[in-house]
């Protein structure tokens, strides 16, 4: 019969193999007092512990990160922060000293005060923190004992191909390991929605269930278990209906990624013979390395921000050494390059903090190309340094929240500038590096005609320039529904563009959260654009759309739709243009 | 000693990766830094003292930096939270 259990929806998918109950042995904490001679040596014993664990944690955080990306290992990292966190660290030395017991011991109260202050959060996210403090501490006390508990699974298979693993707990350790090992699904005891196990097994890709109280007391071993991740659910000595309902779904959502595939290497036109070009947007090396497996044109959108908040403004060589990685990791793929859109200072420069707006997103003030223009040699800096990396390989240049016409000719007199430095350096660039604009602004989407002449291409950055045309917040959840490509506002304006750009002989992209989702495709193509910059995850997803567009009938439809005054009772655009290519 | 006041911009607050990238910030100075919440203080520099902070989206903080590099260090945790800790666009 079958027993249905539930727990915490964490990671999507649905797994059906056989189960294998894991154990996991409990430390025991000793208690003894110690000499005051002796306290130098419980120290020093006390700090090789430390660091065998953060070694440890290191290790894992890297072969996360290789598996799944530099988002799944900073959860990690943040395990290896509290590692050398004060309140571990230096509390747990001074207790040694002044109660003068071991280590074991000091680090167990500190434990328990630091958990008292968790425990007294409101918010859910910080206290499922607390629980990866409780993995943390419990990670350096196994490396006290002696009794290396670190062979974690050693009775465990090394494929777990159809094998979904039942414990109590998981360690981030041992979750990569379950991971290196192919386990085809988890559910574990503890455990919530923000707890380190479903964070990692999220961004891991692996179906999970966690917080399913009593699991390993109901489960059995080696028995048939279905886990449906999107409810929530494992279904253990599934009946036949169970069964089969979710075959069916595995069969569909591989059938659907092999469609996807299917799309990879076939040429992006639309049914109609039009050719459509996808750029992919990055800022991480993974990226970047995804968008040229998914068959990506080149980047329309390299994010520069992240090397301005590590501190301290980085100077010349350091952003070539960044850029230039970029470039060859490309082979040969152009890399835009959008200079520095922030609104802070860095380093010296007599930008005033307090000018800031206080309010959210977005910032009208001095921000990107406007402050870039008042702190020259930053700006220049950076310049030079884009300049540089041109010479490894194909780059252009992009310019943020571009508003006026003064702006784009007083960016290109410095670009004159930095070239000529660079030829009094002898330092090689290529001379021929085209300059772009990001149109965000509202005002200079109503003027293309008058950038055009003084720009090699432009990017529309849809994100801001949603928020701006409309006054919404996209982010704010009372106003986000204002948030709508779909307002015939909106529309109109888009169709500007493109078709000004088009005029005036002036590629343009699109690079905002709309180029990505599949479900604005087709209104896209109707507007006249041919180049879309993406999330790398998102291309072939909307290369598909592209290539079941017949675009002249959906430029139709629109058309249609623009001349007449909307009702509330009609069909919402996306599916008026859908439905324009079902006749055909 | 510089002080400033600061908003929690992201949809997140200050969870676990944006603390991570605050405190990776400042821990990058040699200026002791102190985020103060209402009567909460806690050290700039230290992941649980930011986490127990609990700043969620809105929240009003107050950032002081006192050292060598306050002026540095002061510009730079403003613009990361200014800029949503880097996550989206």
């Amino acid at each position: 019969m079958t027993l249905a259990l539930t727990g915490h929806a964490v990671a999507r998918g649905i797994a059906i193999g056989r189960t294998h109950l894991s154990e996991r042995n409990e430390i025991e904490i000793d208690e003894y007092r110690i000499d005051a001679a002796e306290v130098d040596k419980e120290i020093a014993r006390y700090r090789s512990a430390v660091d065998a664990a953060g070694m440890q944690l290191n290790d894992v955080a890297d072969r996360v990160t290789r598996s799944a990306g530099a988002s799944a290992g900073e959860i990690i990292h943040t395990h290896v922060m509290m590692l050398s966190d004060s309140k571990i660290r230096e509390a747990t030395e001074k207790h040694i000293r002044t109660e003068l017991c071991n280590a074991e011991w000091a680090l167990q109260s500190q434990l328990e005060k630091i958990l008292a202050e968790f425990r007294s959060m409101d918010d859910e996210y910080i206290r499922s923190r607390g629980d990866d403090v409780i993995q943390v501490v419990q990670l350096v006390q196994s490396k006290l004992s002696d009794e290396a508990s670190d062979k974690p699974f050693e009775n465990i298979p090394d494929r777990l191909a159809e094998t979904l693993v039942i414990a109590t707990e998981l360690t981030p350790g041992e979750l990569a390991i379950l991971h290196e090992r192919g386990v085809a699904g988890i559910v574990t005891e503890h455990g919530g929605p923000n707890s380190h196990v479903a964070i990692l097994a999220s961004s891991l890709g692996i179906p999970a269930v966690v917080g399913v109280r009593l699991a390993q007391s109901l489960l059995k071993e080696g028995e048939t278990l279905v886990l449906d991740g999107r409810l929530g659910v494992v279904y253990a000595d599934p009946d036949e209906a169970i069964l089969e309902h979710y075959h069916q779904v595995q069969r569909d959502t591989a059938r659907f990624k092999r469609s996807l595939e299917a799309v990879r290497d076939v040429p992006c036109s639309s049914i109609d013979g039009v050719s459509i070009t996808l750029y992919c947007n990055g800022e991480r090396n993974e990226e970047l390395l995804q968008s040229v497996e998914h068959g990506a044109a080149g980047i329309g959108l390299y994010r520069t921000e992240f090397l301005y908040l590590r501190g301290m403004a980085p100077d010349e060589e350091t952003q070539l050494e960044t850029y230039r990685t970029a470039v060859e990791m490309l082979g040969g793929l152009p890399l835009t390059i959008r200079t520095l859109d922030l609104g802070a200072d860095k380093t010296t420069g007599p930008i005033d903090f307090s000018q800031l707006p206080r309010s959210v997103n977005p910032a009208l003030g001095l921000r990107a190309v406007r402050l870039c223009l008042r702190d020259t040699d930053l700006f220049k800096t950076q310049l030079r340094a884009i300049l540089r990396a041109s010479a490894s390989g194909p780059v252009r240049c992009l310019i943020p929240m571009l508003t006026s016409v003064r702006e784009v000719i007083l960016v290109r007199s410095l670009l004159r500038e930095a070239r000529e430095e660079l030829d009094q350096r002898k330092q090689p660039y290529d001379p021929d590096m085209l300059l772009g604009g990001m149109i965000e602004v509202p005002a200079a989407a109503l003027a293309i005609e008058d950038f055009a002449p003084h720009l090699d291409f432009l990017s529309v950055g849809t994100n801001d320039l949603l928020q701006y045309a409309l006054a919404a917040d996209r982010v704010d959840e009372q106003v986000a529904h204002l948030y709508d490509l779909q307002h015939p506002g909106v529309v109109r304006l888009l169709r500007q563009i493109f078709s000004a750009a088009d005029k005036a002989r002036i590629p343009v992209a699109v690079c905002g959260e709309v180029a990505g989702d599949r479900r604005y495709t087709r209104l896209l193509l109707a507007l006249g654009l041919r180049e879309f910059s993406m999330h790398p995850a998102r291309l072939l997803e909307v290369k598909q759309v592209i290539t079941e567009t017949h675009i002249p009938h959906a430029r139709a439809a629109l058309t249609h739709w623009l001349n007449e005054p909307a009702w509330p009772g009609d069909l919402p655009l996306l599916q008026i243009l859908d439905r324009s290519q079902q006749t055909h | 000693m510089i002080s400033r006041e600061a908003t929690i911009v992201n949809k997140l607050g200050l969870h676990a990766r944006a603390a991570t990238r605050l405190v990776n910030c400042a821990s990058a100075f040699e200026s002791e830094v102190w985020i103060c919440k209402g009567e909460k203080r806690v050290n700039g520099k230290s992941i649980m003292g930011v986490l127990t902070l609990a700043a969620g989206q809105g929240t009003g903080l107050i950032i002081e930096t006192d050292g060598p590099d306050e002026k540095s260090a002061i510009n730079s945790l403003l613009g990361l939270i200014a800029d949503f800790f880097g996550e989206g666009e």
